[in-house]
């Protein structure tokens, strides 16, 4: 028998580094483990990469330098220590991966692309497309294509994946036109097929708060209740980086809907209320008697499963105006002693953004 | 205090460009001497650098001392417990009496690895860092070497990926010291002055990278 210390080398990740991202079919665990290390912390030294997920230095050596030769990772400049000479902190390169996010709704399909920190490079809000059209997916796809000329030069082969966010809830569905839910099922394979690009389908609620956790509020959180204000409110619990939820059609009616229910009686315009980005005029009286139901019933979910679990954190997401949130967090902070209630920093669209985290962890996290 | 053996050729040794063996850059112009002083008094750098040293292969003409292997051992076990070990080898192997292509250089560098992990000289027993520094390829003109590197050229130019190939299969620190010095005109093969300052620093920056507890 061969000596087998002296066969021909088998080098994991070195050979094949001039072929780009996509060559790296399956990405060893230690590898993921490097880069959701980094996903969650900017600058962060070799050393500290070693001691955070208990990798040997000469491991931490060869995988940092793959991952730097694939463009995946960059060096930052070099800190000064108080002894001892300075370390070099690394960082994900913001260049290195790209990601698409597409969420449905039953008033607008967001479209979103972000690059490997999240950092929105294209975003547009489609109208549905009309009952009579014969596919749903003719916009989407141009619109995607928009998206990845908007890419800097040699980029393409970066592109990730695109996430797909769709609406489970039976309330939130029933708001569409006819045949929507129908339609968002084929949805995912006709983007594949008209695109070459591997899509990753989730459901949207869930997909809004995978967003906070690798790119907003709950980057550094393991554990918390998240609450999304959408047409309704949900909310999905996390635990150690998992998201749960019970039924999909668990959400509540006190959300934007409710409220354009009663800022209608109240004789108000309400299209604002669906406008991403928008901010809202002074609703006075019709909007209080809304946010207080709201906080009502987050607060009840919220005592619900404090019965069972220690909840110490809640995030408030939507993509309506950031004050919104931020006020509600603020009521619930100052009502429930020991938790800590955090506005969402996901803007725009949550849940596209979400979605379009998505390829990144099925490609680059060890969470899957 | 850490301990740290630069195990080479005479490119560690110091050799100037176009000389002899005895001629030799001073301590603090060598690599070795540049690298130490980077990193500070806590650091204790040991030379050994010889002049024509190969990764495993006895030399028929110039003698078996001139083989990394042979000497490595004892080398450890003197210098040992040892914190970090730096092979810096590869030029001599490609003289035309070995008949080695890039690859089989980079297997002798994997069996002076092997040879370190089965010593363990580290403190407790533990196996040191491991650092491969690729050397710089030779220039074309190599004047009067070309008869004893006959082909060598080409080679040359190949030995960092395949080290980094060797590096990444038996998870070792990696440095391709192509990326910051070139050889030296005088002979081709050997360093300036100034190359030996600006290996010495980005050496130690590759070692200070590698982290290292109080």
């Amino acid at each position: 028998m061969p000596d087998m210390r002296f066969a021909p080398p088998n080098p994991i990740r070195i050979a094949d580094r001039s072929s780009g991202m996509n060559a790296v079919s399956v990405r060893s665990y230690n590898e993921r483990l490097v880069l959701s290390l980094l996903l969650q912390n900017n600058g962060l030294s070799r050393m500290e990469i070693g001691n955070r997920t208990g990798l040997s230095a000469q491991t931490v050596s060869v995988i940092v330098r793959s991952l730097e030769q694939e463009g995946l990772v960059i060096k930052g400049e070099a800190v000064k220590g108080r002894m001892g000479p300075p370390t070099i902190p690394l960082s994900l390169n913001p260049e290195g991966a790209y990601s698409v996010g597409i969420s449905l709704g039953h008033r607008h399909t967001d479209v979103v692309m972000i690059d490997f920190v999240g950092q929105v490079k294209f975003y547009t809000s489609l109208p549905l497309p009309d009952e009579t059209d014969p596919t749903n997916h003719s916009r989407l796809v141009e619109t995607v294509n928009q998206a990845l000329a908007a890419l800097p030069d040699k980029q393409e082969g970066r592109m990730a994946g695109i996430g797909l966010a769709i609406p489970e809830d039976q309330e939130e569905l029933a708001l569409g036109p006819a045949g929507m839910a129908e339609r968002f099922e084929t949805l995912s394979k006709e983007i594949e097929d008209a695109l070459g690009i591997e899509v990753y389908v989730q459901n949207d609620i869930t997909a809004a708060a995978a967003g906070e956790s690798m790119f907003g509020a709950a980057k550094t959180l393991d554990d918390y209740l998240f609450f999304y204000i959408g047409a309704r409110l949900h909310h999905r619990l996390v635990l150690n980086h998992q998201i749960f939820h019970s039924r999909a059609h668990e959400s509540k009616p006190v959300g934007l809907l409710a409220l354009e229910a009663s800022l209608c009686r109240a004789g108000f315009e309400t299209d604002v209320l669906w406008k991403r980005g928008g901010n809202w005029p002074d609703f006075g009286d019709a909007k209080a008697e809304w946010f207080r139901t709201c906080v009502d019933e987050l607060k009840a979910s919220l005592a619900a499963a404090s019965q069972f679990l220690p909840v110490n954190t809640v995030i408030v997401s939507s993509y309506a105006p950031t004050n919104v949130c931020e006020k509600i967090a603020d009521v619930v902070k100052a009502e429930e002693t020991g938790i800590d209630a955090i506005p969402g920093r996901l803007q725009l669209s949550p849940k596209a953004l979400g979605a379009a985290s998505l390829p990144f962890s099925s490609k680059f996290t060890v969470e899957q | 205090m850490k301990t740290v053996l630069c195990f080479g050729d005479s490119n560690t040794h110091g050799q100037v460009p176009g000389g002899t063996p005895l001629e030799r850059f001073t301590h603090s112009e060598r690599w070795p001497g540049v690298f130490g002083k980077q990193l500070g008094p806590e650091w204790h750098i040991i030379e050994e650098g010889l002049s024509g040293r190969t990764t495993v292969h006895e030399d028929p003409i110039e003698g078996d001392i001139k083989s990394g292997r042979l000497y490595l051992r004892p080398c450890l076990m003197s210098h040992a417990p040892l914190d970090l070990v730096i092979l810096m080898l590869g030029t001599n192997d490609l003289k035309a009496r070995f008949h080695q292509p890039a690859t089989e250089v980079a297997m002798g560098i994997g069996c002076l690895i092997h040879d370190i992990r089965e010593l363990n000289p580290s403190p407790g027993g533990h196996c040191p860092e491991i650092l491969v520094v690729a050397p710089p390829p030779m220039l074309d003109d190599i004047g009067e070497w070309e008869g004893i590197f006959s082909g060598a050229q080409p080679k040359s130019h190949q030995l960092a990926h395949e080290f980094e190939v060797i590096a990444d299969s038996l998870e070792v620190h990696f440095f391709d010291a192509g990326t910051v010095i070139a050889s030296d005109p005088a002979d081709g093969f050997h360093l300036s002055k100034e190359a030996h300052g600006i290996l010495g620093k980005a050496i130690a920056q590759e070692v200070i990278n590698i982290g290292w507890a109080d």
